[in-house]
């Protein structure tokens, strides 16, 4: 039963991804047409450079002959001789199996140029560094707000409302800013930037580096992030308490605090997960480009190169990938929702 | 009708005004307020809006000068900024000369960044500038200058000076070390207002009372003349919140940056609220096929990161502030959908609705009379908790330099901070006020939604 409805939820995700990637395809259309042109127009610059080197013993005519074909060929290959609906459906078709093309600029820590490279490197930094905060800023969120709703209303949980209300419309970024100013120039306790020391350790050493170049993009967000968790934790908790089943296992003398952990927790922990996580995936993927401030080589920090250096295939490709792991993320978050909460399977529709 | 909903009002309000928060952020909002709609009196330099980026407008100010209140708390004060005018002012019959004099009163405890003479000339002129300190050493510069029509002149004591600033100390130097320095490479500010004595050019102690600048101008030509002459002391410190790397006025540029921070919050989360909830309503009101088509247009737009897109789009289209606002409002709407789809899905079945349709009330009576009135609570409440988001969101797309640059908004004056390199020089002034800004403006907004949101779910209070 649940792998039905995990079946149906991934299709439903390439769906979404499929459509929205059609989207994108028809918003960009005009300006990934202008850069594949001038992309083919150098491809076929340099082949006639080289053409040319070899000496080959033919004439001026067949030359320019022999350029309009390769030009002509190259134009029908990406399809940029068909009509604006064919052009929009074929660069989509090119999105959906993650054939990205080839950056104007940038280059992988490889030195490839193809868009895929470039992206694909740097997921599972930017991957590293919000997972490690999701599960902090939930363990931390979950406690606090556990303690929150033993005494809601209290001044404990007044105060740590206030502080959730405080850091609400804070920018990541600006705060890394101040932690970097302050924690690595005036009082230089961690690195300011990067994910490694050059050259980067061997062995275990390699790890704590790491982790040591993570302490500090991963206090901030966490100091920023676990407050919400808190609050919703405490509010989907209260919510819980109201149940008939808590009151009856309190008439029944369960202690307090298994009626806390127990009943209400377990209770609550779909939703708790649900919400917190979809929060802070909103939350994450809305800071992305606090990487940057970090010098952190993920995704967001792609955002900055691209648009520094006008790059458009990385630009729209980074797009493309961020956004297909954000459905990703989303339909992940279903599956286990389903897989906690055995009702949504039956409905179907989550 | 409508008395009922002003009662409601007021019972509202009531309830508000025990929220301590809430009026904590109300009273929050009225200071923004007050900084928008007293921006001009409150602006140190009038013209920012229009001129914020044009270097020519800044030119007197003192670079990277701290805020005016951190003398508060330093023993060695920072000499503040000022412009001195003219005094003594004497001209000669025939010859066409012209002597004038401009003390200047230095009591401060560090020296100031800069020292400039400004004049406005036309045609050929001849001048001396004799800058005497209070101990009588003094400082002579001359030149000659033609031109065809008016120029102006700028003669800097960090720039024009620095040989001269150093023969006039260098005698009370230990030879040694005056032999051994560059007089190019001297503090030579410092060296100006310093203590004649060993160790004036390396470590100078300064020397307190009165600097004035005389000034002695011959016109050659017939048609030469001086039209103007100031000098301009570049202070340590200059306005509330100081100055960055381009001599810009920080506390004016915040201040002209609040109306677009409100503006941009408030369009962007009332137009997107407004859209949210009339497309959750009639979803939830119409069901069926169409409420199963709108719940897939709004999971299309759900599933779009918002950040990336958005800056995609600025990138590519490169928009101004006011399609910058509509491309949020394109996706912040789906922010109110789903609740309030659940709570028009509980109001149609009340029997007052079937009552409505039963007396052959149209839809659109129904929906916009019945069903959304009921909402608008709830609708205020997430336009208070979107407003936050909007600005952030500008905020960011600014922050990596795709911004409308015909406007100031406190993102790119971040922006510029961090791309000169504020964070590793240490500029603080440079970079918190303007994000301190955002985070307090989103604060207001949350303490407010917030309140709202504890009114509106009363069993949230306490357990």
């Amino acid at each position: 039963m649940y792998w039905k409805y995990a079946i149906r939820r991934v299709i439903y995700a390439f769906i979404m991804f499929a459509v929205i990637v059609f989207i994108f395809s028809a918003i960009f259309n005009s300006v990934a047409d202008r850069v594949m042109r001038a992309q083919i127009q150098e491809t076929v610059n340099g082949e006639s450079r080289a053409w040319l080197r070899q000496g080959q013993q033919r004439s001026q005519d067949q030359f320019l002959v022999w350029k309009a074909q390769r030009h002509d060929e190259l134009t029908r290959m990406y399809h940029l001789d068909e009509p604006l609906m064919g052009r929009i459906f074929w660069r989509s078709i090119d999105t959906i199996t993650f054939r990205l093309g080839q950056s104007t600029i940038i280059r992988s820590q490889q030195g490839s140029q193809n868009v895929m490279t470039i992206v694909t490197e740097r997921i599972p930094r930017t991957l590293l560094l919000f997972g490690t905060v999701t599960v902090i800023d939930i363990v931390l969120g979950v406690w606090l707000g556990m303690r929150k709703a033993r005494k809601a209303g209290g001044l404990m949980d007044k105060t740590t409302s206030v502080g959730t209300m405080i850091v609400y419309g804070m920018p990541a970024w600006w705060l890394g800013m101040l932690f970097i100013m302050f924690f690595a120039f005036t009082m230089p306790l961690f690195p300011s930037g990067a994910m490694h020391s050059t050259p980067p350790p061997e062995g275990i050493g390699y790890v704590l580096d790491l982790v040591y170049h993570m302490v500090l993009p991963v206090l901030t967000l966490v100091f920023l992030g676990f407050w919400g968790t808190a609050y919703i934790t405490r509010n989907i908790v209260l919510g819980t308490m109201q149940e008939d089943f808590i009151m009856s296992a309190r008439a029944r003398g369960i202690s307090e605090r298994r009626v806390l952990f127990g009943h209400t927790l377990r209770a609550s922990a779909p939703p708790i997960v649900t919400f917190s996580v979809l929060s802070l995936l909103g939350a994450f993927f809305g800071a992305i480009i606090y990487e940057g401030i970090f010098s952190w080589p993920g995704m967001g920090s792609l955002y900055w190169q691209s648009v520094q250096q006008n790059d458009i295939p990385v630009l729209m490709g980074n797009l493309s990938m961020t956004t297909g792991l954000y459905i990703a993320g989303l339909a992940f978050l279903d599956l286990i929702y389903g897989f906690l909460d055995p009702r949504v399977k039956v409905g179907g529709k989550a | 009708m409508k008395r009922d909903r002003l009662a409601q009002l007021r019972s509202f309000w009531g309830e508000f005004r025990q929220v301590r928060f809430g009026m904590v952020g109300v009273a929050l909002l009225v200071v923004f307020l007050v900084l928008v709609f007293f921006e001009r009196p409150l602006l140190t330099y009038r013209d920012v809006n229009s001129r914020w980026r044009d270097m020519m407008y800044w030119t007197d100010s003192p670079r990277y000068a701290l805020p005016v209140w951190v003398n508060w708390f330093t023993s060695k004060d920072y000499a503040k900024s000022a412009v001195i005018t003219a005094q003594n002012v004497q001209e000669a019959e025939g010859v066409r000369r012209t002597t004038m004099e401009f003390p200047y009163e230095f009591k401060a405890g560090r020296p100031p960044s800069d020292v400039l003479l400004q004049l406005a000339l036309t045609g050929q002129v001849s001048l001396t500038m004799d800058i005497v300190r209070p101990d009588g050493r003094s400082v002579t510069y001359q030149k000659n200058t033609s031109s065809s029509g008016s120029q102006v002149l700028r003669i800097s004591v960090d720039q024009n000076l620095r040989e001269r600033v150093f023969q006039m100390v260098a005698s009370a130097e230990d030879p040694a070390v005056a032999s051994s320095r560059n007089p190019k490479q001297i503090n030579s500010v410092g060296v100006l207002f310093g203590k004649a004595q060993p160790g004036v050019l390396s470590n100078p102690q300064i020397l307190n009372g009165t600097y004035t600048i005389k000034l002695d101008v011959t016109c050659v030509g017939a048609t030469a003349k001086l039209d103007s002459a100031k000098v301009i002391v570049a202070g340590g410190v200059s306005g509330i919140l100081g100055t960055d790397a381009q001599k810009r006025d920080l506390w004016s540029g915040l201040v002209a940056g609040t109306k677009w921070a409100l503006i941009i919050g408030l369009l962007t989360s009332v137009i997107a609220v407004v859209v949210g909830v009339i497309y959750g309503v009639a979803s939830g009101y119409f069901g069926g096929w169409v409420d199963s088509l709108m719940n897939r247009v709004y999971e299309i737009f759900v599933s779009i990161p918002l950040l990336p897109i958005l800056i995609v789009l600025s990138a590519v289209f490169k928009p101004s502030i006011w399609i910058m606002i509509t491309m949020m409002c394109v996706f912040f709407w789906v922010g109110p959908v789903k609740t309030v789809r659940s709570i028009a899905l509980q109001l149609k079945e009340n029997a007052y609705i079937e009552a409505a349709h039963g007396l052959g009330a149209s839809h659109r009576r129904i929906l916009f009379k019945h069903m959304i009135p009921q909402l608008v609570p709830y609708a205020f409440a997430s336009m208070a908790l979107a407003v936050p988001g909007a600005i952030t969101y500008e905020a960011s797309i600014s922050l990596i330099g795709l911004g409308d640059a015909t406007v100031v908004t406190w993102g790119q004056i971040l922006f510029d901070a961090y791309s000169s390199g504020a964070v590793l020089q240490g500029i603080w002034w440079w970079i918190v006020p303007p994000g301190l800004a955002i985070a307090l403006m989103g604060m207001t907004f949350a303490f407010i939604g917030f309140a709202m949101d504890t009114i509106l779910n009363p069993k949230l209070k306490t357990r």
